[in-house]
């Protein structure tokens, strides 16, 4: 084959999924920045005749109005604070959890640590909107805490409804994934490489440290990007489990855009999650093309 | 539990009503017609329901199968907005499909949008001529629907308490904000972006503070010049917001606060009337939950209208549906369902029963806003209330 018969089929053969999501990604993100911007024309007419007080644009580029109006809004100041935050806590918790289990498993072994990893990804096959009402019931003020703790005569805490449960949540829902991600990355040091640095007299801090860590850092950095961004688009956990103020951005999305019939500020806030996801997901990129590249694959 | 035997004694008497039809004058006759059967329409009709639950249920599960059984020549199908939550998004839709003279995929409207949407010249004229059975109707609720709108049922937001904690309930609104604070933890109320009784709650909160022409215009169209008017009633709810539930916990919903009223983790929320009566039929709520309406004002209430589009391709269908609706069999549906009120003339109601509709007269509830103006509200309390 002739190399440019060759790079014709390559083509060809990337074409539908360039194509694909070009049409479902690119050209409705390019529409979403273009309404954030004012331009109210074209494909985004129906939205902006629908929505009150969209910004129209007054040069070539637009108008950065509607961004004004948001970022003046103290509400949206305070719940990307909140939103950062929750996602920050929560894929520390998730990620140190599901390298504890993974960890257990691969060094200790037995049945206990095979029943903690097989645990873990039961959240996975249980709908997010059922377990969000029961970790909401959970920690009510007549929920099982408290009244497990008026028992013994305590007074447990009410998580309900704050943003200690939105966290609770998002841990529950994003630890099966990191999980799998994690154990199997461990899983794959060998054997002879634990030994080996056994034999070399390292304690288990520096073997999990510098041997086994650094061995499995691929699947652990995809394990903590997709919780993040996970966590940081979010709708239905903090929805059913958060307070009503501070709220998170998933949820002023659609509160924005639905019940105050505001659209373009909604869009707005999307292009700001948007905007941080790509930040992580960029980590994601970097590592992903790092380790083709040691593969010889790039 | 005093309204279960006077609406079942209500529907008896409404399928009565519906057998002497045929062969006597009825007693709506003293309001100068008699409820006339639906028993001819054909075609097919896509009915748009905006609304909880229960009128889902109302529409799907008794209105349409009984309609349809009545009808061998008809067929209807419905499109949902839970809650309502898009009624602003639906409306500006309906008046795009109006310009440009497009069927917009149904043919009756049941939404708190209709009065907004015959105001903008979206829906068309309504009669007795085409509707006989809205003869049956007091000409002042008919009126309220501006000639577009169709009145078929009647509910209002009423004052929920645990009457084993609660023993002389508050009667004005001044005596129910000076419960709440004596009260902490004791009331909830639901966003007014996640369902009407908490709506109608904030709604009767900044109303004790506008001029009547400000309430009017307000309840028709959105001025948002006219909104700082509200600064005051924001200003009560927010010194509100550390003694409601939780120190300020609004449940996302109408159920979810029946649902705690029911498991008496408080003791008095607004409610609305036909889902604290469906509750307490179900057994999901206990009957030592009673209710009632406050004064100096009211909660918010009225009847809830029909509309038929313009452009509807199936108007004639949808008349025919909305006359069924009217019919006393349809009444007699509503009340058994949904435990709505009949919107039909008090004197087509037994009269042992008139006292227990008397509060619920649609001719004296006070509506709520107009849609984009709820818009506004439900933003500024999002802004000014919760985590304050």
């Amino acid at each position: 084959m002739s190399d440019a018969r060759r790079r014709g089929l390559g083509l060809a053969l990337a074409l539908p999924p360039v194509v694909l999501l070009a049409v479902f990604v690119g050209i409705p993100v390019v529409l979403a920045v273009g309404f954030s911007l004012g331009h109210v024309g074209g494909l985004n007419a129906t939205i902006a005749r629908i929505g009150t007080d969209t910004r129209v644009a007054t040069s070539w580029w637009g108008t950065t109005q509607a961004w004004a109006d948001v970022f003046a809004d103290p509400r949206f100041v305070r719940d990307l604070v909140v939103t950062v935050g929750v996602t920050v806590v929560s894929t520390v918790v998730v990620v140190a959890t599901s390298l504890g289990i993974a960890l257990n498993l691969r060094l200790r072994g037995g049945r206990l640590a095979t029943a903690f990893a097989g645990l873990a990804v039961v959240p996975l096959f249980i709908p997010v909107v059922i377990a969000s009402w029961a970790i909401t019931t959970f920690y009510s003020s007549d929920g099982a805490v408290r009244t497990a703790a008026a028992l013994v005569g305590l007074d447990g805490p009410t998580w309900s409804y704050s943003v200690t449960a939105v966290v609770i949540g998002s841990v529950w829902t994003s630890l099966p994934f990191a999980t799998l991600m994690a154990s199997s990355g461990l899983q794959a040091v060998p054997d002879a490489m634990i030994e080996a640095a056994r034999d070399a007299g390292a304690s288990t801090a520096s073997l999990v440290v510098r041997v086994m860590l650094p061995l499995a850092a691929v699947p652990v950095v995809i394990a903590t990007t997709f919780t993040a961004i996970g966590v940081l688009g979010q709708f239905t956990v903090p929805y059913f489990t958060g307070p009503n103020a501070p709220s998170v951005l998933g949820v002023d999305i659609s509160k924005y855009f639905q019940s105050f019939d505001r659209p373009q500020e909604s869009v707005v806030m999307a292009v700001v999650v948007f905007v941080l996801a790509s930040g992580v997901g960029a980590v994601y990129v970097g590592t992903a093309f790092r380790s083709a590249q040691t593969a010889g694959r790039a | 539990m005093t309204r279960r035997r006077p609406l079942a004694a209500l529907a008896a008497a409404a399928a009565t009503a519906v057998l002497l039809a045929g062969c006597a004058p009825t007693p709506a006759a003293s309001v100068g017609a008699a409820s006339r059967a639906v028993t001819d329409a054909q075609g097919t009709v896509t009915v748009f329901i905006s609304g909880d639950t229960n009128v889902q249920t109302l529409w799907e599960k008794a209105l349409i199968p009984a309609f349809e059984a009545a009808n061998p020549g008809a067929s209807v199908t419905t499109t949902l907005d839970l809650h309502g939550e898009h009624d602003a998004q639906s409306l500006a839709k309906l008046s795009s499909a109006t310009a440009a003279g497009d069927d917009p995929g149904y043919d009756l409207v049941d939404s708190g949008f209709v009065r907004a949407a015959g105001a903008a010249d979206l829906l068309a004229p309504v009669d007795a001529s085409t509707i006989p059975n809205l003869a049956t109707v007091p000409d002042s609720t008919v009126a309220a629907g501006d000639g577009y709108g169709i009145p078929y049922r009647a509910s209002s937001v009423l004052l929920a308490y645990d009457s084993t904690t609660v023993s002389s309930p508050p009667r004005t609104l001044d005596d129910l904000l000076a419960w709440i604070t004596d009260h902490p933890g004791q009331f909830a109320y639901n966003p007014p972006s996640t369902g009407g009784s908490g709506g109608a709650f904030v709604t009767t909160v900044l109303d004790e503070h506008l001029t009547d022409e400000q309430r009017t215009t307000f309840e028709t169209t959105r001025d948002a010049s006219q909104e700082s008017a509200w600064e005051p009633g924001f200003a009560e709810l927010a010194r509100l917001d550390s003694s409601v539930y939780q120190h300020g916990v609004y449940p996302n919903g109408n159920q979810q606060v029946l649902d705690l009223l029911g498991t008496g983790a408080i003791s008095m929320a607004p409610v609305w009337s036909d889902q604290v009566i469906s509750a307490q039929d179900a057994g999901t709520l206990p009957a030592t939950i009673h209710y009632a309406q406050i004064s100096d004002p009211s909660f918010t209430g009225s009847a809830s209208y029909l509309g038929i589009p313009k452009t509807a391709a199936h108007a004639d269908t949808a008349e025919a549906l909305a006359d069924y609706v009217l019919s006393a069999e349809g009444q007699a549906l509503i009340a058994e369902t949904i435990a709505g009120y009949p919107v039909v003339s008090a004197d087509s109601v037994p009269d042992a029963q008139r006292p227990e509709f008397a509060e619920a007269d649609p001719a004296t509830l006070r509506p709520g806003y107009s849609s984009e103006t709820a818009s506004d509200m439900s933003d500024l309390w999002d802004q000014e209330v919760p985590g304050q």
